[in-house]
C-alpha cells in the first residue's frame, strides 16, 4: 500500500443494474425491477486497494462483474484510463479484459475440476495468445505457481488435490497469467479458514507492490477490508451510503448505517468489547424490487425523519462539515450526518512475530 | 454436571482409510453455562456434537470409545428409542443453514407445532397455538399471520430465529448451536445472537456453542475449548484465553485475525496446514506448523496440562506460550 500518484485507473460514474421482473409465458409483461444496482460512482487509483464492503444483496458482487463485464450495466460509465469500457465490443473489449481481472470467492466452484492447474492458470494465453509464445507457457505458468506460493511442480494435479487455501492461490495465480493492471476480488477469503485466510491476505498484499497492482476488493468483513484497502466505500441497498479513507470511515464515520455495521462487528477481545457502544438495527434489509423513497436506509434508521422519506440524500461532504476539513470531512449520503466514534481509538500493541506465509 | 463428555473417540472408515476426527474429547457444560467450541474446519467440532446429539451417520461414523453423561446417564448406552425421547425434549440442536434444515414443504407453523404433537401428545389446535407463542417468543413481527408461512418466505435471520424457537419449544436442559450466525450478516447476526444469549438466560439452559469466529465466542462465552486435529489443546474461561492463550495454536488464531480496531502491517499467518486426519503427525498434532515446537513435541503427545485450576493447555511448553 502506497502513497501512489493520484491518477484514477477505474472511474464509475452513476453505475445502475436493474434485473426486469416479469409475468406471464407467452406475453411477456415486465412488472418491476430488482434494483441491484442503483447508482454508484467511486475511483481507484493506481496502486490503490479500494475496500468495498455491505451486507448480502446491497449489489457488491454485482458492482463487481460489470467492473470485469461479466454483467452489461443497464446505465452508468465505468471509464479505464479515461476511455468509457461499457460500450465496448469485439477486439477493443478484449483488449481492455486483459488488464482488468477477477479473484472468485469459492475457490471449489471457480476452478474447473477436470483441467490441471496447469490448463487453468494457463487457459488465459489460449484467449489472449499475444500474452505469451506457446512454447513459453509452461516456464510462466510454473513461475505464477511460485509466484503465489505454491510448489512449480504442481502443474499436473488437479484442483480437488488441493485445500482451500492453495485453490484460492490457484485462482489468483490465473488472475495474475495476463499481467493485469487491475484486479477485482470479490470476497477472496470469506470461504476460508481463519488461519489460512492471513496467509492469503498477505499474498495480495506482496503482489501488490510486486506488480503495481490496483485493487478492488469487496467482503463483507470489515476487519478484512480494513487491514487491506486505502479507501473503503460502504453500500446498502445497490448503493454507495459513505466512502472516504481508511481512517475516515473507521474512526470518524458519519453516516447511521456505517456506525451500526461497525458497532456490530464481533471483536475478538471481551475487554474491548464492553468498552464498545453497540448499536442493534431492528429489522432486515428491504428488497431491492420496492426501495424506499427518500433516503434508502431510513426504515431500518434510528435518525429517520420526515425529510428522509421525501427528499434523496446526496453522496458527497454533508453541509455541516463542509467548513471544517478534518477527518470527518469525507463523502456521506445522510441528511443528518454526525460523527460518531464506534470504534474504540487504536491502542499501542506490541508488534507481532512474523510466522512466515 | 449437566453434560459431560469423557475422552470420547470418533473415526469414520472411508475407502482411502480411517480418518480420526475425534480423538480423546472431554469436556462439560453446567446448566446455564455457556461453553463455545472454536476450531477450524476438519477440527472434530461439529462431529462431537453429532455424537453427543446422537445424530452421526453410522457408518461411515463410528465411535471408537469414551462416554457421554448427560444427567450422570451414559447415552452411548441407550437404545435408539430412549435418546430419541431425549433429543428435541432434553437437549436440542440448532444447524447453521436454516433454509436447509427446515422442511420446504410443510409451513413453519406446522413445524413447529409437530414438536408438541409429537413429544407432548397435544391437539393440532393447541399445538398451532403453541406455535404462535414461540414465534411470538423470538420475536418474529405477525407471528399470528406468519405460522402459514413457508421457511423460503422468510429472510435469513429470520428462519435462524425459528430454528431457535424450534429447538426451544420442549424447553431443553441443552441446546447445542452448530455455528448459528455464521450464514447471516453482521448486523442480522448481532440481533440473532443476542437473542440465543438471553432466551439461554431465562431458561438457565446449558448452551454449546460451536464456531469458528473468536469474535462471537468473546461475547456470549463463559468458557472456550479450542480444538485441533480432534483434540482440545486448550481449554480455559474466556477472559483468560484473550488475555494470554497458554496454547501456540490459540495464540496463531488470535493473532491472526485483522482488528477492525488496528490497521496492522503484515498479518500473522499460522505457516502450513491442518493435518490430514488419515495421517495426523505423530507427538502433537500442532508441531509442524507451531514456532515453538522442540524435539520433545515430535514424539511426545502432550497431555491437557493443568495451568491453574479453571485451565487446561495441550503444549508441553505451555509456560513459555503463556508468558509470551
Amino acid at each position: 500500500m502506497v502513497d501512489a500518484v493520484v491518477e484514477p485507473i477505474l472511474e464509475v460514474s452513476g453505475l445502475v443494474k436493474h434485473y426486469p421482473l416479469t409475468q406471464g409465458i407467452l406475453i411477456k409483461k415486465v412488472i418491476g425491477a430488482v434494483k441491484a444496482v442503483d447508482g454508484v460512482d467511486f475511483t481507484l487509483n493506481k496502486g490503490e486497494t479500494l475496500g468495498i464492503v455491505g451486507e448480502s444483496g446491497c449489489g457488491k458482487s454485482t458492482v463487481a462483474k460489470m467492473l470485469v463485464n461479466l454483467e452489461r450495466p443497464t446505465a452508468g460509465l465505468i471509464k479505464y484510463k479515461g476511455e468509457d469500457i461499457t460500450r465496448l465490443g469485439g477486439r477493443a473489449l478484449k483488449a481492455v479484459r486483459r488488464n482488468i481481472q477477477m479473484v472468485f470467492q469459492d475457490p471449489y466452484t471457480s476452478l474447473n475440476p477436470r483441467m490441471t492447474v496447469g490448463d487453468i492458470i494457463g487457459e488465459p494465453y489460449e484467449i489472449h495468445p499475444e500474452a505469451a509464445p506457446k512454447g513459453d507457457r509452461r516456464r510462466r505458468v510454473q513461475e505464477l505457481l511460485d509466484v503465489v506460493g505454491l510448489n512449480p511442480e504442481y502443474i499436473n494435479r488437479y484442483p480437488h488435490q488441493f485445500s482451500g487455501g492453495q485453490r484460492q492461490r490457484i485462482g489468483i495465480a490465473r488472475g495474475l497469467a495476463l499481467r493485469p493492471e487491475v484486479i477485482v476480488a470479490d470476497e477472496p477469503v470469506s470461504a476460508l479458514d481463519v488461519s489460512v485466510q492471513a496467509q492469503v491476505i498477505n499474498l495480495l498484499d506482496r503482489l501488490q507492490n510486486d506488480f503495481d497492482l490496483s485493487y478492488v476488493f469487496i467482503a463483507h468483513d470489515l476487519s478484512i477490508v480494513r487491514h487491506i484497502s486505502d479507501r473503503v466505500g460502504v453500500m446498502y441497498l445497490g448503493r454507495i451510503v459513505e466512502i472516504g479513507k481508511d481512517e475516515e470511515i473507521y474512526d470518524h464515520p458519519t453516516h447511521p448505517y456505517t456506525q451500526a455495521l461497525l458497532s456490530a462487528v464481533p471483536v475478538p477481545d471481551p475487554e474491548a468489547r464492553e468498552r464498545r457502544e453497540r448499536i442493534i438495527l431492528s429489522g432486515d434489509v428491504p428488497s431491492p424490487t420496492n426501495i424506499p423513497s427518500g433516503c434508502r436506509f431510513r426504515t431500518r434508521c434510528w435518525k429517520a425523519q420526515e425529510r428522509c422519506a421525501l427528499e434523496v440524500p446526496l453522496l458527497a461532504v454533508p453541509a455541516v462539515f463542509r467548513l471544517v476539513p478534518g477527518p470527518a470531512a469525507h463523502d456521506s449520503a445522510c441528511h443528518f450526518a454526525e460523527e460518531k466514534q464506534v470504534v474504540p481509538p487504536e491502542e499501542p500493541t506490541d508488534d507481532l512475530g512474523n510466522g512466515g506465509a | 454436571m449437566l453434560l459431560e463428555v469423557r475422552d470420547l473417540h470418533v473415526e469414520f472408515r472411508t475407502r482411502d482409510g480411517v480418518a480420526k476426527a475425534v480423538n480423546g474429547v472431554s469436556y462439560a457444560v453446567d446448566a446455564g453455562e455457556t461453553l463455545a467450541v472454536l476450531g477450524e474446519s476438519g477440527s472434530g467440532k461439529s462431529v462431537t456434537a453429532q455424537a453427543v446429539m446422537g445424530i452421526l451417520d453410522m457408518p461411515p461414523g463410528r465411535i471408537g470409545g469414551g462416554e457421554i453423561l448427560f444427567r450422570g446417564r451414559d447415552l452411548l448406552k441407550l437404545k435408539e428409542e430412549e435418546r430419541r425421547k431425549i433429543r428435541g425434549a432434553e437437549m436440542a440442536m440448532i444447524f447453521q443453514d436454516a433454509l436447509s434444515a427446515l422442511n420446504p414443504v410443510l409451513s413453519v407453523g406446522d413445524q413447529l407445532a409437530e414438536m408438541f404433537v409429537v413429544h407432548r401428545g397435544m391437539s393440532k389446535k393447541d399445538a398451532r397455538a403453541k406455535a404462535v407463542e414461540l414465534m411470538d417468543r423470538v420475536r418474529i413481527p405477525g407471528a399470528a399471520q406468519r405460522v402459514r408461512d413457508y421457511p423460503h418466505q422468510f429472510s435469513g435471520g429470520m428462519r435462524q430465529r425459528i430454528m431457535i424457537a424450534m429447538a426451544l419449544a420442549l424447553e431443553p436442559a441443552l441446546i447445542i448451536a452448530d455455528e448459528p450466525t455464521t450464514a447471516l450478516d453482521v448486523t442480522v447476526q448481532a440481533q440473532v445472537m443476542d437473542l440465543l444469549a438471553e432466551l439461554q438466560r431465562e431458561y438457565h439452559m446449558g448452551l454449546i456453542l460451536i464456531t469458528h469466529d473468536l469474535g462471537v465466542v468473546a461475547d456470549v462465552a463463559d468458557r472456550i475449548a479450542v480444538m485441533y486435529a480432534g483434540r482440545i489443546v486448550e481449554s480455559a474461561p474466556v477472559h483468560d484465553i484473550y488475555k494470554a492463550p497458554a496454547h501456540p495454536y490459540t495464540r496463531g488464531l488470535l493473532d491472526s485475525i485483522p482488528r477492525l480496531d488496528q490497521k496492522g502491517q503484515e498479518l500473522y499467518a499460522i505457516k502450513g496446514l491442518p493435518p490430514n486426519l488419515m495421517n495426523i503427525p505423530p507427538g502433537c498434532a500442532f508441531n509442524p506448523r507451531c514456532p515453538m515446537a522442540q524435539d520433545v513435541c515430535r514424539t511426545d503427545e502432550p497431555p491437557l496440562y493443568e495451568v491453574d485450576r479453571h485451565r487446561g493447555s495441550a503444549c508441553h511448553f505451555w509456560r513459555e506460550c503463556l508468558n509470551g
